[in-house]
């Protein structure tokens, strides 16, 4: 019982086509549905529920919303009570409100981000079938990139106000949805403000992130490759499509994922990662990472301090 | 294809554009400090600028950082115009690099 993994994330993008055209070329993403206003669904080919990432055109970038599978309607009916109970706002949503999806529950978090919990999404199938699959479909475009594994998001942090919406959503998602913290930053004189989060209800280390910053937003929407060599073949395809590439192929000390990331063509970061990192359980203690080892945790060969990337966001 | 000349306010290079550049890319070229580079998609706001002379064409850009007010100023994000004449161009707002100083995560006080 519990929150089984990320479902969904719905994007906003200031020029659908163009959009579309990224999420299918460069990431490799399939599409599946428009609506009748254009409104995109797509998903990865590794991906069997019906859709992984809406994209809607709006005069903003960032995200919209974004969603998380659990178990069963009961999981709904418990979470909620708890939210409610943690002070957390949440409003309940007719099947069909979140498209393709059952009775949902539409939760603000501390941070200001709409979250959405569901227990069923229209189902659709791996590109490769149930039945004696190959271990890959034929016709994959760009980094064809498996499914939408995480979401990084930005919440906002203030200690000079005594704001911290990091700690606050992490508290949320550890005491109402049961998540477990793989791993944390620790800033600040004492080393007591919790300025980052990595949070799993998988067994990876991740699969939501918190990240601080001056206001809420969107850091990054992460898709899982195979390996190694993938990553690098998708820094290719970003070459060759000119596509604005923010961080080039290397290593994560934190999560130790394999990664390169990339914006999209409304200025949403994008990334691609590989390697499942590291078994994570409920029991697992926490990693912790301190303020002067943070560029070490984030760019672990280099350990360069690029402000830049965790300052642009949408 | 023809060539502009983009002037920034306060830096002596001249920087040349072609039309079917955008300004930031042509900035950016050469790791210009005086401004700041990001998604280069109009989506992150952090390239602001404001046009004081010239034409251009402009892209998607979001509402989030240029207001429609703004714009019709001559307030727009340097990664989503690109030039129809020589243009003279200021960096506009703060630079929120510093917002990122120390560790790079935690908000500077002294910017807020
Ligand atoms: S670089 Fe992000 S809006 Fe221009």
């Amino acid at each position: 019982m519990g929150v089984m993994r990320l479902g969904h994330v719905r994007l906003r993008v200031l020029d659908l086509e163009a959009a579309l055209d990224h999420y299918t070329g460069v990431l490799g993403l399939l599409p599946v549905h428009r609506d009748p206003d254009g409104t995109a669904y797509l998903k990865g080919w590794d991906e069997w529920d019906f859709y992984s990432v809406i994209l809607v055109e709006a005069d903003e970038a960032g995200i919209d919303s974004f969603a998380f599978k659990v178990e069963s309607e009961a999981d709904l009916d418990r979470y909620r009570e708890a939210s409610l109970g943690h002070g957390v706002a949440v409003a309940e949503c007719e099947a069909g409100e979140v498209p393709f999806c059952g009775r949902a529950l539409a939760v603000t978090l501390p941070s200001g981000h709409l979250m959405h919990l569901y227990a069923e999404k229209r189902f659709h199938g791996k590109a490769t079938g149930n039945l004696n699959p190959d271990p890959w479909p034929d016709g994959l475009k760009g980094a064809g990139g498996h499914w939408l594994d995480h979401v990084m998001i930005m919440c906002e942090l203030d200690p000079a106000r005594g704001i911290n919406k990091v700690a606050e959503n992490v508290a949320y998602f550890r005491d109402v949805l049961g998540f477990g913290l793989g791993e944390q930053v620790v800033a600040g004189p004492d080393g007591d403000v919790q300025a980052a989060a990595w949070m799993f209800c998988t067994t990876t280390p991740h699969d939501i992130a918190f990240g601080a910053g001056p206001r809420a937003g969107l850091h990054h929407v992460s898709f899982f490759l195979d390996d190694w060599s993938d990553v690098l073949r998708t820094a290719d395809i970003l070459a060759k499509r000119k596509v604005k590439v923010d961080v080039t192929p290397q290593r994560h000390g934190i999560t130790r994922g394999s990664t390169t990331y990339f914006f999209d063509p409304s200025g949403n970061r994008n990334e691609t990662f590989a390697g499942l990192g590291y078994l994570t359980q409920k029991d697992m203690p926490t990693i912790t990472w301190t303020e002067e080892n943070l560029w070490r945790g984030i760019f672990y060969h280099s350990g360069d301090v690029v402000g830049d990337f965790l300052g642009v966001y949408t | 294809m023809s060539g502009h000349s983009i002037v920034l306010a306060g830096v002596e290079h001249v920087f040349a554009c072609s039309d079917e550049q955008n300004v930031l890319s042509a900035l950016s070229a050469v790791h210009h400090r005086a401004i700041r580079s990001g998604c280069h998609g109009g989506g992150c706001g952090v390239c602001k600028v404001k046009v004081h002379e010239g034409q251009w064409r402009r892209g998607c850009m979001s509402r989030a950082h240029v207001s429609a007010e703004e714009e019709a100023e001559g307030i727009v994000l340097a990664c989503r115009i690109w030039p129809e004449s020589d243009l003279v161009i200021e960096a506009w707002g703060k630079l929120p690099a510093r917002l990122a100083r120390r560790a790079g995560l935690l908000p500077c006080e002294a910017d807020t």
